[in-house]
């Protein structure tokens, strides 16, 4: 294998080497609909030079032909007119990390936990119409070079399982909800037997059954209580991408608020980059794919909006420090502003007392996918909620969705717990998919419901 | 000196090679997919031209059933000792798959596929850029194009198995791409974004593909939004970016995943009626950047889904089928069209008493009983028939396949993006919020 070198031809340049690992086993009522391994290598550098970018990338092009491509593609766009390159900031980063988890189950294992599964949540529960299960873990390892002196290893790895029972209502049309685990580090770090996960399953359905006859949300605004599980795609979504610098720069609306109020001073949101609480978080970024050493970001300090998330580039657009944020995708990705493991931070409320606070309202637990705005304004899927009626627990809810300005939405919080959920199951997609985590306590706020 | 291989033939070579090493291993059936693919891209980002890229790739995909029970694999080394060891490792994983009589492989089929530009233009990427970062600039000056490009792929693809398939497939095509805000002052737009491909590109300037002069004269127009203000059923006007989504669900029913669990609501209903008898939904698979292929390596001759409303077929690959004994109906990866209405746009937008022309469904995935709500983007309010000003915080709410049934008139412009070709959806009965 040719790894990376540091050269140094044009204003900047970087050599990446990035293999890609992936397990997907999806098992439906028993029978393995899905059970692939996938493994993707491949060489590619960028270049910047006279103000543009090039590109090549290539599985098995030796790195220093690759650079000399990129290097021509570069100057190609030349075509356009002759720029002044700007100076790119971030610095260089040298080091070596990877995780070290348990060894990897084999596919015997992984299609034994699977069957084992299956058969349990068939004794436990024969009405269900359906059962599925995913397995599916993904590893990356980058080596960087620059033209600025960095050189490292990166690693990142990560087990998630999704859980989805699918009932009939009154009517005999499908309901379906899910639980996902995820993990840092393989299947083999995620406890999946059944002794384990029985009390997950058992909530799981309690939850299917409450939905079975879950009543249409009221469709309007709505004092909302969001529990722990759902605050982290709250704040990817809501605040997380208006705050990658090259939305900003794209014309967000947060591009004018630095400094300014955007949440209630309950609310401290940050992006870290590899530690929270001394602890390493599921996607640990030591070194960004530029070779930019990770830094947290700050984005709202007790509900100022205080930082952005940077590539080199956006910095220096943008005169501010790079965070380490630009990573790419695949082996044939481009480094993009992206977020790490996003999270607002726990407040001093007790849940049970949040919910004793609400009149006329909604507890939301679940959700599925999300959408960010420009203008800040999100939605994300609710595939669990119950009413909250006199500071209890009512009626499950349908499926719905959930939206409004998210800094109105967050100006609105008026409690924050005191626990913290962390999940990195999800992708995030902005061109290229990307692993992120997300975390976050459970926030009351106002919020719009979707429903009639 | 040593010549250079063909691409078609290399790939040929490496899918025999990746067969015969899977039958000496002990497999019943094999199949071997090798692909390349070459790409492309002029980029822009914030209004200017940024970044080239160009990208190789190539993979092999190996599926292989041993016992009834199968597993499959994909590398990008494709190394003798590679190979050698994903087909044993490929070979351990199968066995330790449980058994299923369902498990089959793709067997007498044979296609040639060979379409769209071999070779990528660089100075024709250039060109459509500078025509798209022009037209913004003249047309559209409030418009901020966060990023877009203007790209060339070829995909080359082998596949061969042991039941003795042969689908050789050679596509190349264009492609355009636009996203971004717009913004005056302090306020900005939703963003919004347009894109597609075509064989070609040079017969008419950039903007006018795929709705990207739409997409860059309305954005300007959603700068100042304003709540809808009240709680009313009415109808809504689909953009075809919204009828897609329309349609994303549609096909999720009539797949694998709901056919398989037996929760699809279109089970046991080819024949009937589902649908508004305005809707005729057929394939294009020979579109640009679709290959007439399944994903179960089956060549895709055309398919009608909807005719005037009624369910003509499931689409249950050939796993789903055998456990499903529903007929195998294979389909491309994309490549629809939903026919054209006779009611010119105008109309159909002047029919609405209350409601709003919807450019984007902003929405989580709907249930499975097809119940959704979600945000509209990039819309406008309409009232006795007039579209007015442009939306935001508004969300509508109702179920997918009831939606399916109240379209009320189909519009004669259609929006050809390539893998769909799509009209605008008048829908009557929607909760707005």
């Amino acid at each position: 294998m040719d790894m990376p070198t540091n050269t140094a031809m044009a204003t900047y340049s970087e050599q990446r080497r990035h293999e890609l690992r992936k397990t997907r086993m999806v098992m439906i009522d028993g029978q393995l609909a899905v059970n692939t391994r996938s493994s993707e290598g491949g060489n590619s550098a960028r270049v910047y030079d006279g103000g543009y970018w090039g590109f090549a990338s290539s599985p098995d092009a030796k790195p220093a032909e690759l650079e000399e491509r990129a290097l021509r593609n570069a100057r190609t766009m030349g075509r356009f007119g002759t720029r002044s390159a700007l100076a790119l900031p971030g610095g260089s980063y040298r080091g070596e990390h990877v995780f070290k988890g348990k060894p990897a189950l084999t596919p015997q294992d992984c299609a034994d936990r699977l069957a084992a599964l299956h058969a349990y949540c068939r004794r436990q529960y024969p009405q269900l119409k359906s059962t599925r299960f995913m397995l599916q873990e993904e590893q990356h390892s980058k080596w960087l070079a620059t033209s600025v002196g960095g050189e490292s290893l990166a690693s990142i790895q990560r087990g998630v399982a999704s859980i989805t029972f699918i009932a009939e209502d009154a009517q005999g049309a499908p309901v379906e909800l899910s639980e996902m685990l995820s993990c840092k580090g393989s299947l083999a770090d995620l406890d999946l037997s059944v002794e384990t996960l029985g009390p997950v399953l058992e909530q799981l359905h309690t939850h299917l059954q409450a939905k079975r006859q879950a009543v249409a949300a009221s469709g309007g605004l709505h004092k909302v209580v969001i529990s722990p599980a759902l605050a982290g795609i709250l704040a990817h979504e809501a605040m997380g991408h208006p705050c990658e610098a090259d939305i900003v720069l794209g014309g967000a609306v947060t591009g004018d608020l630095l400094g300014q109020r955007v949440a209630s001073e309950l609310v401290t949101m940050v992006d870290f980059a590899h530690s929270f609480n001394g602890q390493e978080t599921i996607i640990p970024v030591y070194v960004d794919d530029e070779g930019t050493p990770g830094r947290d970001a700050v984005l709202i300090d007790k509900g100022v909006l205080t930082n952005f998330m940077h590539s080199r580039e956006t910095a220096a657009r943008m005169g501010l420090q790079a965070t380490g944020s630009a990573r790419a995708y695949a082996p044939g990705d481009e480094p993009l502003v992206r977020m790490r493991n996003t999270a607002i931070l726990p407040g001093r409320d007790k849940l049970q007392q949040m919910i004793e606070g609400v009149d006329k309202g909604y507890l939301l637990m679940k959700t599925g996918n999300g959408q960010a705005d420009s203008t800040t304004e999100f939605m994300f899927a609710i595939s669990l909620g119950y009413e909250i009626r006199d500071g209890k627990l009512g009626r499950a809810i349908r499926d719905t969705t959930v939206s409004g300005s998210a800094i109105k939405v967050l100006q609105s919080v008026d409690a924050v717990s005191d626990d913290m959920v962390w999940s990195g199951s999800g992708y995030c997609g902005k061109k290229q998919p990307m692993v992120v985590s997300m975390g976050g306590p459970a926030l009351r706020a106002m919020a719009q419901l979707g429903g009639e | 000196m040593q010549q250079q291989q063909h691409p078609e033939q290399a790939l040929r070579n490496i899918a025999e090679l990746a067969l015969a090493l899977m039958r000496a291993q002990g497999f019943d059936a094999a199949r071997a997919d090798a692909s390349r693919s070459l790409s492309t891209e002029l980029n822009l980002a914030h209004n200017e031209p940024s970044l080239l890229r160009s990208t190789q790739s190539h993979k092999l995909v190996l599926t292989g059933i041993v016992d009834a029970r199968l597993a499959s694999t994909e590398l990008s080394d494709l190394s003798d000792g590679s190979l050698r060891e994903a087909v044993a490792a490929l070979h351990a994983n199968a066995i330790a798959a449980p058994q299923d009589e369902a498990n089959a492989i793709t067997a007498g089929q044979r296609a040639r596929i060979d379409q769209g530009p071999a070779e990528a233009d660089e100075a024709l990427l250039a060109d459509k850029v500078a025509e798209l970062l022009d037209f913004r600039a003249r047309e559209s000056p409030l418009m901020m194009l966060e990023e877009g490009y203007a790209s060339h792929t070829e995909v080359q693809l082998q596949t061969l198995s042991s039941g003795d398939s042969d689908l050789a497939c050679r596509i190349g095509w264009y492609g355009l791409s636009t996203f971004g805000t717009a913004r005056e002052g302090k306020r900005t737009s939703s963003f919004n974004h347009a894109e597609g491909n075509a064989h070609d590109l040079r017969s008419q300037p950039a903007q006018t593909f795929f709705g990207i002069d739409r997409l860059l004269r309305e954005t300007p127009r959603q700068i100042d939004a304003a709540p809808i203000g009240a709680k009313f059923v009415g109808d809504v006007v689909l953009a075809p970016n919204a009828v897609a989504s329309l349609l994303g669900w549609l096909h999720g029913q009539i797949g694998d995943l709901q056919l398989i669990a037996g929760t699809s609501l279109y089970q046991g209903k080819v024949g009937e009626k589902i649908a508004s008898p305005l809707l005729n939904l057929r394939s294009r698979f020979d579109a640009p950047g679709v290959a007439a292929l399944s994903a179960d390596g089956f060549a895709t001759p055309p398919v009608e889904l909807l005719r005037e409303g009624r369910l003509m077929c499931l689409t249950p690959s050939l796993f789903a089928s055998r456990k499903t004994a529903l007929p195998h109906v294979p389909v491309a990866g994309s490549g629809w069209e939903l026919a054209a209405g006779v009611t010119p746009l105008d109309e159909l937008l002047a029919g609405v008493k209350q409601g709003a022309l919807v450019g984007r469904l902003s929405m989580g995935h709907p249930a499975t009983n097809g119940d959704f709500s979600g945000v509209i983007k990039n819309s406008f309010r309409i009232e006795g028939g007039e579209v007015g000003g442009a939306l935001r915080e508004v969300m509508i709410s109702g179920n997918v396949a009831q939606m399916l049934r109240e379209v009320v008139a189909v519009s004669r412009e259609r929006i050809d993006t390539g893998g769909t070709c799509l009209p605008w959806l008048r829908v009557r009965g929607l909760h707005f919020s």
